[in-house]
């Protein structure tokens, strides 16, 4: 009885093991490591499954920061990576992780804040201006704090200005993805930086307003990198060049220009 | 647009009566990974913890702080420790386990299996010394004479079972760390709430709240009719 | 003739309080024995260190002519030698598998015919499929007798078996008693019942101080 019963849980672990569907590890499935951004906001779940109708494939989607997602790429644990740093994405060029950069598209970064805004950054055109009167006023300010691609961003802004925020009393360091940064946010009544995408997406439920747009130093590009097969042999790097080049192609790019929440666009297609 | 809680559940429930796929497609996830995890440790902690129980050997106190000292373990640590295992460049990397429902299995049986062990211990150590006795006396080999305290002990074993199900259900640390919450493969209920609320969808969130609650209550409820056939009949 | 049991220089002490010194003891078959003595005296110690669930300090122990000081031999030697505790414990499974427990090698046909057999005996069929906590202490001991008897031990070794039990199980003792002797086999049994004492065809011995004496 004894033997039969290990017998029996052998024959089972066994045979539900061999049962699983084809993983994030198997070859065909193409494993995708993005920003929070295009995640939360719908794009990938609007734009990937046509996508993978048309190549027959499957795309596994890992969705964290630009810096976490860096690293998948330069672990080898992923084929491909959809991120917003440049600087980030040229280094991981350069030291021989990634292959075929191509522009995807952009959004731009906007600040956000209480309607009431305390610290009267409302239209102001300078992004550096803005950031210095939220210190200066020293209400509260929600960061990423991930090493994300808009933590980047925000961290390039305070160090223009040579400020260092962290550890002050009205700094608050989330350690989150955009969505839950802006849903802190709006609970706590505090300023953000956030793209404009994902806080379109989020606006109805925060209830912050746009107060701080357009300056140049708030382009935010999405750049598509496939990782390097020379590095990793075993990477899916067939199903990166097709996603490469299905998401840069016009029908990919109009796609991306049709994509809207609450009717607006969210995203502009630059691929060149 | 914000949604109440009352609201918020009444959707829940409409998506689950509907059989909404992605939401069941979740809770299949989640109940898969977590019974096979449970599945392939369950045999080695009974025997670990069993073997504590019964054997005298030089660093069995120091195995059982540990043992005890391993059920605090924060979830992401274990995940952590799995990532690192399963990463490409880890030790076990050539295997293309991360972010695999496989990679899940085991991070999930690395955390039951502490709980199970220490829950065995004490399971057998609670049984009286006469059945050993009694098994030996009557002919039992030393195999026959375990297996016979370990059925004396099944209901305080089962029990054990049902609390390290309990444990990797809702763990998210791990899922999250070592499956990548990838939809369709590795977004069990845990990290879809975790996700869901991060998108501010909190009627989906609830939805699968409800279901975990549900399956924990269902398992529990399995347990004590176990238990109950056992004792009244 | 080779007694069924014999043991030389048996010492077991706890710390320096020595509990048993025996310099010889022999158990004939066919023989029926009651051992004798007041609480705390070591009855129980002797009886366990027999059937090799205790270890003694030293003492050389022989069965049926073979020895059996370490524990591979001992372990051989059941079930042809079962020791039965004074408050049996009856696994938790049916009074029917507690039986059987012991028969598990045999075909089933044959398990099951010689449980019905013991079953008769102990008066137990009506309890056959009842679990272990709904009988009484009375039923737990004969599910115990029957358990040990159906595997037809060449010694019994019972501790206390009418310990706060009724007369009925002091009968069921009496006649297990007269079976095994029957069977020329034999039986030690540790006791203070006054009851069991009267019993006729019995050798009596008494331990005082460490020693058995006539």
């Amino acid at each position: 009885m004894i033997k039969r019963t290990m017998q029996l849980w052998a024959v089972v672990v066994f045979s539900a093991l061999i049962s699983f569907p084809a993983g994030a590890g198997s070859s065909k499935a193409i494993r995708l490591a993005t920003t929070t951004s295009t995640a939360n906001t719908g794009l990938l779940d609007y734009l990937l499954p046509k996508f993978e109708v048309k190549c027959g494939c499957k795309v596994n989607v890992i969705a964290v920061g630009t810096g976490k997602a860096l690293k998948l790429g330069e672990d080898g644990n992923v084929d491909v990576v959809l991120v917003h740093a440049r600087p980030a994405e040229d280094a991981f060029v350069a030291a021989g992780y990634g292959v075929d950069r191509r522009d995807v598209m952009y959004n731009d970064f906007v600040l956000v804040g209480p309607n009431n805004d305390p610290a009267r950054i409302r239209g102001e055109k300078d992004v550096l201006a803005a950031m210095k009167k939220i210190a200066d006023a020293k209400w509260k300010f929600v960061s990423r704090g991930d090493d994300s691609g808009t933590d980047q961003m925000e961290k390039s802004y305070w160090k223009a200005l040579d400020i260092n925020p962290a550890g002050l009393p009205w700094y608050f360091s989330a350690g989150q993805g955009m969505g839950e940064v802006l849903m802190m946010s709006g609970e706590m009544r505090a300023y953000t930086l956030t793209d404009r995408g994902t806080w379109i997406a989020y606006r109805e439920k925060i209830g912050l307003p746009m107060l701080v747009q357009g300056d140049p130093r708030m382009f935010n590009p999405y750049g598509i990198i496939a990782v390097n097969p020379k590095k990793y042999p075993s990477a899916n790097y067939q199903g990166a060049k097709a996603l490469t080049d299905w998401i840069t192609s016009a029908e990919g790019q109009k796609l991306i220009a049709d994509f809207k929440v609450g009717g607006e666009q969210l995203f502009i297609p630059d691929a060149k | 647009m914000y949604m109440g809680l009352t609201e918020a559940t009444l959707q829940a429930f409409r998506w689950l009566l509907e059989g909404d796929l992605t939401i069941w497609g979740i809770v299949w996830v989640s109940l898969r990974v977590a019974l096979l995890a449970l599945l392939a440790v369950t045999p080695l902690a009974i025997v670990a913890g069993f073997g504590l129980a019964t054997l005298q050997f030089p660093g069995r106190r120091a195995l059982i702080v540990l043992m005890q000292t391993l059920l605090a373990l924060p979830t992401v640590v274990v995940g952590l420790i799995v990532y690192l295992l399963l990463t490409r460049n880890g030790p076990m990397g050539s295997f293309e386990l991360l972010f695999t429902q496989q990679g899940m299995v085991i991070g999930q049986a690395l955390l039951a299996f502490p709980i199970l062990t220490a829950m065995t211990l004490s399971a057998v150590q609670g049984i009286d010394a006469r059945v050993s006795e009694t098994a030996r006396t009557l002919g039992a080999s030393p195999l026959r004479a375990s297996f016979t305290v370990l059925l004396e002990a099944r209901f305080a074993v089962m029990a054990a079972i049902a609390t390290g199900f309990g444990r990797v259900l809702s763990e998210i640390g791990c899922a999250m760390m070592v499956g990548g919450n990838i939809a369709g493969v590795t977004r069990n209920i845990t990290t879809a709430i975790a996700l869901e609320t991060s998108k501010g969808e909190f009627a989906q969130g609830i939805a699968l709240g409800v279901v975990l609650v549900a399956l924990a209550l269902g398992v529990n409820f399995g347990i004590a009719f176990l238990q109950g056939k056992g004792e009244i009949k | 003739m080779t007694p069924l049991l014999s043991i030389e220089g048996l010492r077991k002490a706890y710390g320096d309080r020595t509990l048993l010194d025996i310099k010889c003891l022999e158990l004939q078959r066919g023989t029926s024995y009651l051992l004798m003595g007041d609480n705390g005296v070591g009855k129980t110690t002797l009886l366990r260190i027999l059937a090799g669930l205790e270890r003694a300090q030293a003492g050389n122990f022989t069965f049926d002519g073979v020895r059996y000081d370490e524990a591979p031999a001992r372990a051989r030697l059941a079930p042809r030698m079962i020791y039965v505790h004074q408050h049996s414990y009856v696994f938790n499974t049916s009074v029917a598998d507690n039986i059987g427990y012991g028969l598990s090698g045999l075909p089933k046909s044959e398990r099951e015919a010689r449980v019905r057999v013991e079953m008769a005996w102990a008066n137990l069929e009506h309890l056959a499929e009842v679990p272990p906590y709904r009988l009484s202490g009375g039923e737990k001991q004969r599910v115990a007798l029957a358990r040990a008897r159906v595997l037809k031990p060449e010694l019994l070794l019972l501790d206390e078996p009418t310990a706060n039990l009724d007369d009925a199980a002091r009968e069921q003792v009496a006649e297990l008693i007269r079976h095994m002797r029957d069977a020329n086999n034999c039986v030690l049994i540790a006791t203070h019942d006054h009851d069991l004492m009267k019993l006729e065809d019995v050798v009596k011995m008494r331990l005082e101080q460490g020693r058995v004496t006539a």
